[in-house]
């Protein structure tokens, strides 16, 4: 199914097999029924905590994408 | 720290300066020193322009000593522009000098005879008053400049701008960075208007011959800054994605979660956002030779600031913050990052709250003055108002203001101060805090966007009116006490998180003043902050209907999410229930 993503503060998609390698802001056919840790692990995002928002609210890890989402992902940060 | 300085600008023969012994305000510092001086000593009715407000500027309890992130400033007074108590807060080298000069405050007192214009010098041999017309007017840089030539390159500086001296309600006092630039302010509700007041242009600092604080015992104040930095280090907020991308990181992220205000807070997510994102200001400033990694106070590790420079590689600004890229951004729909940069430069020329001026802007252009995206009529804005003239003394009022002036609904302000970078229907915490503060409309005072969109700290949702309460009261009261240290804020992120960083902050303290406070001590002075300011705006006038968002928040929704405020006026009423 097809999502569209962002990666924020320096995260990049690390998985070489897909079209999205190295970029930041992409299109991405992901497998149906996805959640937000697999869709992590599927973009090989580096290890650490990360922030995901989906359609505007942010979810947790056992969520589960749809086609068309909007996910944006970003690791801890913090400002004012 | 061991000594207030009053200086008594009304005195016969100009402004006199009177030295005492700390006294009743023994054991506090920062905002704990403001609004306890203001508290007691600034009759709550009085006008503040007037010779019974007073300036108090105090570094917190670990300023001048080695401890990291200790270098910052509180000011403090009755606001102009909220007519509440106020405490504004600044970073640079002002501080951390100030501490070392021994001085726990400097109290600006009186009323001026005539208006002579004065400026401050204080070194280790005592405090040297002059006037000194030829200052007058000056913007912030060419002033510092000035100061430069006649004390040399080691000293810091605390003044105004034009703002200041016009007394205009947006007014900051500007503080020098470690490069001596006027980049930091004290900038929210007009404490330049009340310096400006008392015909105080500059107070000079120079620490010449002096080493840093020393603590009641060193060794224990040496392990405990050891821990201290370590745990600042390790934490991923202040140890990698401050330092990298700076504040401005939050673009990106307040856009994709729909709570960026856009247009004057009509909307909630800005289609140029990704242009003036943090990320994208970092790479520029890597291109152009600036900076993206960068201390404003000497002992800073978190070193959240920057180095902007222009197209040709000159100095144009420090890296502008997050609240200014919004605020001369996205709230008037301004995409174009370079001329955001010259706007945060003017607004510090000038001295001019960028949070301030911003939405002074958008409510402009709301008002049919400019249209939304206008960058070169924005800028013409901040030079009409560093100018004086009618119409830039209406826009360097504020947002509330020039709201009435030019009849317009939407005016995003509590208590007179304008709303910071956040929108209150989607991040209800902050709205919590935006209603609810002794400070008017503040983001820093209760940063409830840290749990409810960035998840650091606790978790709590955004979208929802539950848990908000708590939230708001348990940050505010953590503020209030962090703001009495000196500490720069950013520090919260790792205490809250890390256990053992909060307990080694404790240490630092303990060590410093031979003290043994525990975290409930720490709760207990952020409480008693909180009241003596709560009290003094009751007794200014200040009642439950001032607790409130304006009207629109609650009737109007937000795209993407299409909400309005959430929070019941009866449970606004419960933030300061202890």
């Amino acid at each position: 199914m097809k999502l569209e993503v962002r990666l924020f503060a320096g995260l990049t998609c690390l998985n070489e097999g897909l079209p999205c390698a190295g970029k930041q802001e992409f299109f991405v056919e992901a497998p149906a029924g996805i959640t937000v840790l697999g869709l992590h692990e599927f973009l090989m995002l580096r290890p650490g905590p990360l922030v995901t928002v989906v359609n505007a609210v942010v979810e947790k890890k056992d969520f589960t994408l749809s086609e068309n989402d909007r996910v944006g992902i970003f690791p801890p940060i913090a400002g004012g | 720290m061991d000594k207030i300085l009053r200086i008594n600008v009304g005195a016969t023969g100009g402004p006199k300066a009177t030295v005492t012994p700390l006294g009743e305000y023994a054991g506090i510092g920062g905002r704990g020193m403001t609004s306890l001086i203001v508290s007691k000593e600034v009759p709550p009715l009085c006008h503040p322009l007037g010779a019974e407000n007073k300036l108090v500027i105090a570094p917190g309890l670990l300023s001048g000593t080695v401890a990291a992130m200790s270098g910052r400033l509180s000011v403090g007074c009755k606001s102009p522009l909220t007519g509440g108590i106020k405490e504004a807060n600044s970073g640079g080298q002002a501080a951390q000098v100030l501490g070392r000069l021994g001085y726990a405050a400097v109290v600006l007192e009186g009323k001026p005879s005539d208006d002579t214009l004065y400026k401050v010098f204080i070194n280790k041999d005592g405090v040297k008053i002059t006037a000194d017309n030829s200052l007058r007017m000056l913007p912030n840089y060419d002033l510092v400049e000035r100061m430069k030539k006649e004390y040399g390159d080691k000293i810091a500086c605390i003044s105004i701008g034009p703002a200041g001296e016009m007394k205009l309600s947006s007014a900051t006092v500007a503080c020098t960075d470690m490069e001596l630039r006027p980049t930091r302010h004290a900038g929210r509700g007009g404490v330049g208007a009340v310096m400006g007041s008392k015909n105080i242009k500059v107070i000079v600092l120079d620490d010449t011959g002096l080493s840093a604080r020393v603590p009641k015992d060193i060794e224990k104040f040496r392990t405990a800054n050891k821990k201290w930095v370590e745990g600042l280090r390790k934490h991923p907020v202040t140890g990698q994605g401050l330092p990298a991308y700076g504040t401005n990181i939050l673009t990106n992220i307040l856009n994709e979660v729909g709570g960026y205000p856009t247009y004057n807070f009509k909307e909630g997510r800005y289609p140029g956002g990704s242009k003036i994102s943090g990320e994208t200001v970092a790479a520029l400033e890597a291109a152009r030779g600036g900076k993206a990694t960068h201390g404003c106070h000497r002992g800073c590790v978190i070193q959240c600031s920057g180095i902007f420079n222009d197209k040709d590689g000159n100095f144009l600004t420090k890296q502008p913050e997050y609240e200014t890229v919004w605020s001369h951004g996205g709230n008037c729909g301004i995409d174009d990052i370079d001329a955001i940069a010259m706007l945060d430069f003017l607004d510090d020329n000038y001295g001019l709250d960028t949070i301030e001026m911003g939405a002074t802007i958008g409510v402009a252009m709301e008002a049919g003055l400019a249209k939304f995206g206008d960058a070169q009529a924005a800028i013409n804005f901040v030079k009409e108002v560093g100018a004086g003239t009618p119409l830039g003394r209406i826009l360097g009022s504020g947002a509330e203001i020039t709201g009435k002036v030019f009849g317009v609904e939407r005016v995003p302000v509590v208590k007179g101060q304008a709303m910071p970078a956040y929108d209150p229907r989607t991040v209800t915490g902050i709205g919590v805090t935006y209603a609810t503060s002794t400070m008017g409309a503040d983001h820093t005072a209760g940063y409830a966007v840290a749990q409810n969109v960035l998840k650091v700290g606790g978790d709590v949702n955004a979208l929802k009116a539950d848990g908000q309460v708590e939230l708001s009261r348990n940050l505010q009261i953590a503020t209030a006490s962090i703001d009495s240290l000196g500490m720069c804020l950013f520090i919260a992120f790792a205490i809250l998180d890390q256990p053992e960083t909060f307990q080694a902050l404790l240490d630092l303290v303990n060590a410093m003043h031979g003290l043994d406070l525990k975290g409930d001590d720490v709760t207990a002075l952020g409480k008693k902050i909180l009241t003596m300011e709560r009290n003094f705006n009751a007794a200014a006038g200040f009642n439950k209907a001032h607790d409130r968002l304006p009207r629109f928040f609650s009737t109007e929704p937000v795209p993407p999410h299409n909400i309005t405020f959430q929070v019941k006026d009866e449970d606004l009423d419960k933030v300061f229930n202890w």
